[in-house]
């Protein structure tokens, strides 16, 4: 139930030579070093590497959640590097779908108010959110979960229920940080497979995990170590 | 979903937490209303007493508080002189004297406060059983007892009583007492629960003190005429007669504003200062930990495209919900709190029945609404902040490594 609109010959993402340095008390510390990548309307990437190299700082750039110290950000062609806030958060919104290994679902609500949420918050009709919410949680297999509390499911639902959540605005690029960290391995891969089909029905997918074997799944991968891409190419 | 809907389902998320916050500002607020209602109960209250006879200029022959100072003299040809004037309806002179009424000989007096007062048609008591003393100048030979002194004495309308009367000379009278018959019950305005009144005309009232040529009283109530202001009044009054001290009820509670009802002001003002400390740390104390509980949540939803102005709509929706709910819950709380408080404060000594500390006022309940929604946003300031200001990425990254 993702975008069904054609996709875009230009990149959804474009990175050029982008850095991000966090300051500390004790020096800067370079999370990403002059980092350029693309990603296509269609693509499948995982960004792979150890602990601290840099790989959730990178996604978040691509998601508009941080901003790089250097270098240049294009969201769709435009340049998204020195937007503030306000327009950051509206490309979030509706250009980008997150999902996270913690799932953050909100308690208090529902799975169909969970993926309904973004919705309303994009200012989507009451009568388009319920159906579109009813098609994604269809989508994701969750029809007969819809009234369930986070609380009331299983791992694999509730990330379920985020992918859903992060389908709900019709992004054209899903980012996921470790979306099977929290899995266990069985649970992991029906997880890998939705992704794989939100993939394969147009969204672009940016995949960041240790897990060797989701890696895979993707058509390309990249390695960075100490902030940097060290090596790239398909899976 | 709207922010009030999302915070309402988020104080229902917790419903512990949620129960004590309101219960907290609930009885937080219902301390700041009565305060309130203290701050001006009073002076409301004994402007009502003032008020209630229909007399709006009070006179007497100095600045001094009737029954304290010297007498009015010649007290029918002044007030007949006040009454004549244009803007006075009616001049009503009042003597304030002591008694001691037996109910049969050989029984043992009851001291008593006697007030005797002449006019046509106005009075500053009313007749609750019985009629009124008949008449107004002449003697008549009838007294007015207040019930609680009827009760001891065991009369009712229709039977006599001793009177024996001091007017002003000090310790007990020695005059032998004369007998009146009881026309009627009356309430007097300003007796307390436990004080025993009687009331009669002047003249009847000068003969019990034994002397009939005795022609003074120690105040003069006057009631405007229709459409003469107090003010007005107490001018007319003052420019026909500037050896006497007229004063306008407002006036009077003016006076007692400054002087013997400030404790209660200041007691009120420095409640309210705490009450409203104690709401605002409560409820701030709250959010902040609501709000750091969710940082991940909050965060999370940033990163999905939430506003910062949305997030921060939803902290101030919170804080307004926990201070609504309590306020709301704090108005029959704290109206029953007042009630409480009222009986207590007037079992003290000399506080008239009718008298009293707390005076509803939608005023109050106005001021106490605008001090809770000062109170709810200058609470929320600083969970406000947290929110608006929280770096998406890090609270993520520190989320995931928690």
């Amino acid at each position: 139930m993702p975008d069904q609109r054609a996709p875009v010959a230009n990149a959804v993402v474009e990175a050029r030579d982008v850095t991000r340095v966090f300051p500390m008390r004790a020096g800067p510390v370079v999370a990403v070093r002059n980092v350029a990548l693309r990603v296509g309307a269609g693509d499948h990437m995982a960004i792979c590497g150890p602990s601290g190299c840099g790989k959730s700082t990178l996604l978040h750039l691509l998601g508009c959640v941080d901003a790089p110290s250097d270098g240049t950000l294009l969201l769709e062609d435009r340049d998204v590097t020195t937007l503030g806030d306000r327009e950051r958060s509206q490309i979030r919104l509706t250009r980008i779908g997150f999902v996270f290994q913690r799932f953050f679902l909100l308690p208090m609500l529902t799975a169909a108010e969970n993926v309904e949420l973004p919705q309303g918050e994009a200012g989507v009709a009451r009568s388009e959110r319920q159906r579109r919410t009813a098609a994604l949680l269809q989508y994701v297999g969750l029809s007969a979960r819809a009234d369930h509390r986070p609380s009331q499911l299983s791992g694999g639902e509730m990330q379920r229920v985020a992918i859903a959540r992060a389908l709900a605005n019709r992004p054209r690029l899903l980012l996921a940080d470790e979306p099977t960290g929290e899995l266990d391995q069985s649970t992991g891969e029906q997880i890998a497979a939705l992704l794989d089909r939100v993939n394969a029905d147009g969204t672009a997918l940016v995949i960041v995990t240790h897990d060797v074997a989701l890696a895979r799944r993707a058509h390309r991968i990249l390695t960075m170590r100490d902030g940097a891409i060290v090596s790239e190419g398909p899976s | 979903m709207n922010a009030l809907v999302f915070a309402w389902r988020g104080l229902v998320r917790q419903p512990a937490r949620a129960v004590l916050g309101i219960v907290g500002v609930a009885a937080a607020s219902a301390l700041l209303i009565d305060m309130l209602l203290l701050s001006r109960g009073l002076m409301l209250s004994m402007q009502d007493l003032l008020d209630r006879g229909g007399f709006s200029v009070r006179v007497t022959a100095t600045e001094a508080l009737p029954g304290t100072g010297p007498r009015i003299g010649q007290i029918s040809e002044t007030a007949a002189a006040i009454a004549a004037l244009a803007a006075v309806d009616e001049a009503v002179p009042l003597r304030l004297a002591a008694a001691e009424i037996a109910s049969d000989e050989g029984t043992e007096p009851l001291f008593v406060s006697f007030f005797a007062a002449d006019s046509s048609h106005r009075r500053p008591w009313t007749i609750v059983d019985g009629r009124d003393v008949a008449g107004s100048g002449a003697s008549t030979g009838e007294v007015l007892l207040n019930r609680q002194l009827a009760d001891l004495l065991g009369r009712r309308p229709g039977q006599a009583v001793k009177v024996r009367a001091s007017c002003g000379a000090a310790g007990a009278s020695t005059l032998p007492p004369i007998v009146l018959n009881v026309a009627g019950i009356a309430e007097f305005p300003f007796d307390d629960p436990s004080q025993l009144s009687a009331a009669t005309t002047l003249s009847d009232a000068m003969h019990a003190c034994g002397d009939d040529r005795q022609d003074d009283a120690d105040l003069i109530l006057v009631a405007g005429a229709e459409g003469a202001g107090a003010e007005s009044v107490r001018r007319a009054i003052q420019q026909s007669r500037p050896d006497l001290h007229a004063v306008t009820n407002d006036e009077v509670v003016a006076r007692l504003q400054r002087a013997e009802f400030s404790y209660f002001r200041q007691i009120s003002a420095v409640l309210v200062a705490v009450t409203l400390s104690f709401a605002f740390l409560l409820i701030a104390v709250l959010l902040t930990v609501s709000v750091n509980q969710r940082l991940g949540e909050i965060a999370a939803l940033r990163a999905l495209g939430f506003s910062q102005r949305r997030v921060v709509a939803d902290v101030i929706c919170e804080s307004a919900l926990i201070v609504g709910l309590g306020g709301a819950l704090a108005l029959p709380l704290g109206l029953a709190l007042a009630r409480w408080l009222d009986r207590i404060l007037k079992a003290m000594p000399g506080v008239p029945s009718e008298l009293h500390f707390f005076i509803f006022q939608p005023r109050a309940v106005a001021v106490h609404i605008g001090l809770l929604a000062a109170t709810a946003i200058l609470a929320a300031l600083y969970p406000m902040r947290i929110v608006a200001r929280l770096p998406i990425a890090a609270t993520l990254r520190k989320e995931v490594v928690s």
